[in-house]
């Protein structure tokens, strides 16, 4: 079996963290979990962009063409993962209605279809991973909370992270409040309609205050940019990760990283586990006074 | 026309967007009650129907789907069996044809020298059509029986919901306007307040020479309509005057009862979360001999409007449609921007498409678009309408159709076509797009704020030109700048002797 990580342009810019991490699970599971033995996880080179912008902006013959060759690319391989909800959707389900049923490229996006899946689902329903059997050495009881990217209702797997990621104990996994509901990102649309976007996304950031979680995991990074970018404007302290990255902490694949936001440019808001990095409660955390704080 | 849902064209929606984001009170009154109603529709399925609620769904679909494409042959039918049962049936291909046909039959009716009187239950196409100005301007008085309708219109207000209409406004504005408009002692209970307009309306029931209505069904082999209501004044309005005109588009024939039961199991439960309207009234025919109560004439306007243009293109789907409202509940935008903020009595994901595609087929083929060029563009694209769909439209589908449409035509943004294209051209030469992600990452570490975010180090961009500006507007850039992906891959890789 060959498995080809599918990258998606936004996280490679935005989330390396977050593909590190889906390797590093993914190796995690086919060697200790399931023991096979030679099965890596490669990374086709030529790959770039699915072409989710153009789709969902009006260039559905562009989007054509870099569907084509997603479908290149990713022909040689048995399984295609990504750690993003979103690009999986658009594989999974929007690619079909590019081409005329019964063509070359029909079919062949629809083949690439059958063997694409978000890297949770991959674990759950095709390496059938118990996620019991993921649980680190010391389970981490850091309350953390889960946003899943609606694009996920396409592939029925919506709401599936949370209860994946409590299974494997990947912290005190808490629920969060109308976890239905839109964050706002939407792609272009966050630019278009800014002040929607901004408010569904300051709706979100409230509920996940809500529940005391310093971490919210996010399947997709879209969305997670968003929500992260919104927190540290407000100089809100808190960490937005991938589902990847919460399993590959809870494993010690990875250290667990500082939140993001909570003292922009302070000198130690660099420094994993600083004291003021962001510690929601702590003192300067969000404190619209603090003098590096507060809204530009 | 109130201007709220008939604005001057072309629409441009960002403006009403922006206030109504803004405005609190719309925020509280449309965010609860669209919460409120679509857990309620999530908690009522899940209770009365289980996993069959998706069958149903498909069932549903799927006879509403058989119906528009045996039109004319349920059209014809319908006909036959209305006229045989005594009512009489007009067609109207433009709403305007539709309010002449109206004005005739009031005409015939017209007492000389006394100004007529018409009772109206609720009804989009009569909104659509613009019925009442029509019946204004002919000095024929229209008294709205629906209690939020009714409330709207002694405010001069308009819906912004199509279930729900008057969502965006509390019991505090209603008891004012009862005490301005009609002179009632101020009390914001709910139940007074009924009380208060089912005092002024009743008399009103009985003098009235026309009742007006909508209808949620037409059943072909009855020749019947059927009205979903929770207040029983449609039956008020039915059973008083000597005259009742139906309203009704064309899309809603089904073929007869022997259909009709998925839908009243999907209508109420999705738009309301009850099991049934507490009023399911069926109208055929006029009254008979030896009746008691019902108009002594029926008529049935059939409208088109737009709606066979509809049907021959490729968004006819839209035309299943129950007008259930739950797309609107259930969508982040409507949440945050409320009815008005769409320009049409159609708000919400359905309005989203529905407006532009009947301005379309009504007009020249680039107008419904052109006017409302912001329409398709307001969706984050999430699927909670497509999900919360009783008769399964996929509305997000349509959307992105019709920014293909805008973009084709030149109606989108110029710079956001040509960005979408360079960078359709950089990832088609992957040493190019690597480098450009690459140049962003440099960007963003030599100019962005630096702070580390989950553990890679990441740069903030606080502001970005272009369509970036949109973005940097509310929320930073985190762009991570520490080693790449690749740079780390291909590290592990010669480590491992290139085994990988
Ligand atoms: S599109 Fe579907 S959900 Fe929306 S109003 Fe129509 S039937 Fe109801």
């Amino acid at each position: 079996m060959r498995i080809a990580l599918f990258t998606t342009c936004l996280a490679e810019a935005l989330a390396p963290r977050a593909l590190k991490a889906t390797v590093l699970v993914l190796e995690h599971v086919l060697e200790h979990v399931l023991e096979h033995e030679g099965v890596t996880v490669e990374l086709p080179a030529a790959q770039t962009c699915c072409g989710q912008p153009m789709l969902s902006n009006g260039l559905p013959a562009d989007a054509a063409i870099l569907a084509r060759r997603m479908c290149e690319i990713f022909a040689p391989y048995n399984a295609v993962v990504t750690p993003s909800g979103s690009c999986c959707s658009v594989v999974r389900e929007k690619y079909e209605a590019l081409f005329a049923r019964g063509s070359a490229d029909h079919k062949a996006v629809v083949a690439l279809a059958a063997k694409t899946f978000e890297l949770i689902e991959f674990l759950e329903t095709q390496l059938k991973i118990d996620p019991a059997t993921l649980r680190g050495k010391t389970p981490s009881a850091a309350p953390i909370t889960c946003h899943d990217a609606c694009h996920l209702r396409g592939i029925h797997r919506h709401g599936s992270t949370a209860p994946y990621l409590t299974r494997a104990c990947c912290g005190d996994v808490r629920e969060l409040p109308d976890a239905a509901q839109c964050c706002g990102f939407g792609g272009m649309f966050s630019t278009q309609f800014p002040e929607v976007s901004t408010a569904l996304g300051e709706e979100k950031l409230a509920h996940v205050a809500s529940t005391g979680a310093a971490t919210l995991v996010a399947s997709d990074t879209g969305c997670a940019a968003h929500l992260a970018g919104l927190a540290h404007r407000k100089n809100v302290a808190l960490r937005v990760i991938s589902p990847a990255e919460a399993l590959a902490e809870s494993l010690g694949l990875l250290e667990t990283g500082a939140p993001n936001g909570g003292n922009p440019g302070a000198p130690n808001g660099g420094n994993p586990g600083a004291p003021n990095g962001g510690n929601p409660g702590a003192p300067n955390g969000g404190n619209p006074g603090a003098p590096n704080g507060g809204k530009p | 026309m109130n201007p709220l849902i008939a604005p001057p064209l072309p629409f441009d929606m960002k403006p009403r967007a922006r206030d109504a984001v803004r405005d609190l009170k719309l925020q509280q009154f449309v965010g609860n009650a669209t919460h409120l109603k679509d857990t309620q529709r999530g908690g009522i399925f899940g209770r009365d129907f289980g996993h069959d609620y998706d069958e149903l769904r498909t069932v549903a679909r799927d006879t509403k789907q058989y119906a528009l494409d045996h039109l004319d042959e349920l059209l014809e039918r319908f006909i036959t069996n209305a006229e045989k049962s005594g009512a009489k049936v007009h067609a109207a291909t433009t709403g305007r044809e539709a309010c002449e046909i109206a004005l005739n039959i009031a005409r015939a009716h017209g007492a000389q020298g006394r100004a007529m009187s018409c009772v109206k239950s609720k009804s989009m196409v009569t909104e659509e059509i613009g019925l009442l100005p029509a019946f204004e301007a002919a000095g024929i008085k229209t008294l709205e029986t629906d209690l939020g309708e009714f409330i709207l219109q002694i405010d001069g207000d308009a819906p912004s919901h199509i279930v729900t209409p008057m969502i965006h406004k509390d019991r505090v504005a209603t008891a004012k306007s009862f005490v301005r408009e009609l002179g009632a002692r101020y009390t914001e209970d709910p139940t007074e307040l009924t009380m208060i307009a089912r005092a002024h309306m009743r008399g009103l029931y009985r003098t009235a020479d026309l009742g007006v209505s909508g209808a949620n069904f037409l059943l072909a082999d009855e020749g019947a309509a059927v009205i979903c209501t929770n207040e029983g004044n449609f039956d008020l309005s039915v059973g008083g005057p000597p005259v009742h005109i139906v309203f009704v588009g064309i899309e809603k024939l089904i073929r007869g009862a022997c259909d009709l039961a998925p839908f009243l199991k999907l209508l109420a439960r999705s738009g309301t979360a009850q099991p049934l309207t507490v009023y399911t009234s069926f109208v055929r025919g006029p009254r008979r001999v030896g009746e008691h109560g019902g108009p002594k004439e029926l008529h049935f306007v059939l409208v088109d409007a737009g709606r066979v243009g509809v049907l021959a293109s490729e968004k006819r789907d839209l035309l299943r449609c129950i007008r259930c409202g739950a797309c609107l509940n259930a969508c982040p935008v409507y949440r945050k921007v409320g009815g008005h903020s769409y320009g049409s009595m159609y708000a919400g994901p359905i309005g989203a498409v529905l407006t532009p595609e009947l301005e379309r087929a009504q007009g020249n083929t680039d107008a419904g678009l052109a006017n409302y060029a912001d329409l398709p563009r307001a969706s984050s694209l999430c699927g909670a309408c497509y999900e919360a769909c009783p008769v399964k439209i996929d509305i997000p589908k349509f959307l992105m159709h019709d920014r293909a449409r805008l973009r084709e035509r030149g109606l989108s943004p110029k710079s956001e076509g040509h960005m979408l294209k360079l960078w359709r051209w950089l990832a088609e030469r992957p040493a190019m797009f690597r480098f450009a992600i690459r140049a962003v990452r440099l960007h963003a570490r030599m100019l962005g704020s630096k702070d580390a975010r989950s553990g890679a180090e990441h740069s903030w961009i606080k502001s970005a030109p272009g369509p970036g500006a949109g973005w940097t507007q509310s929320r930073d850039l985190g762009i991570a700048t520490g080693e790449s992906f690749r740079e780390w891959f291909a590290r592990r890789d010669n480590k491992s002797g290139g085994g990988r």
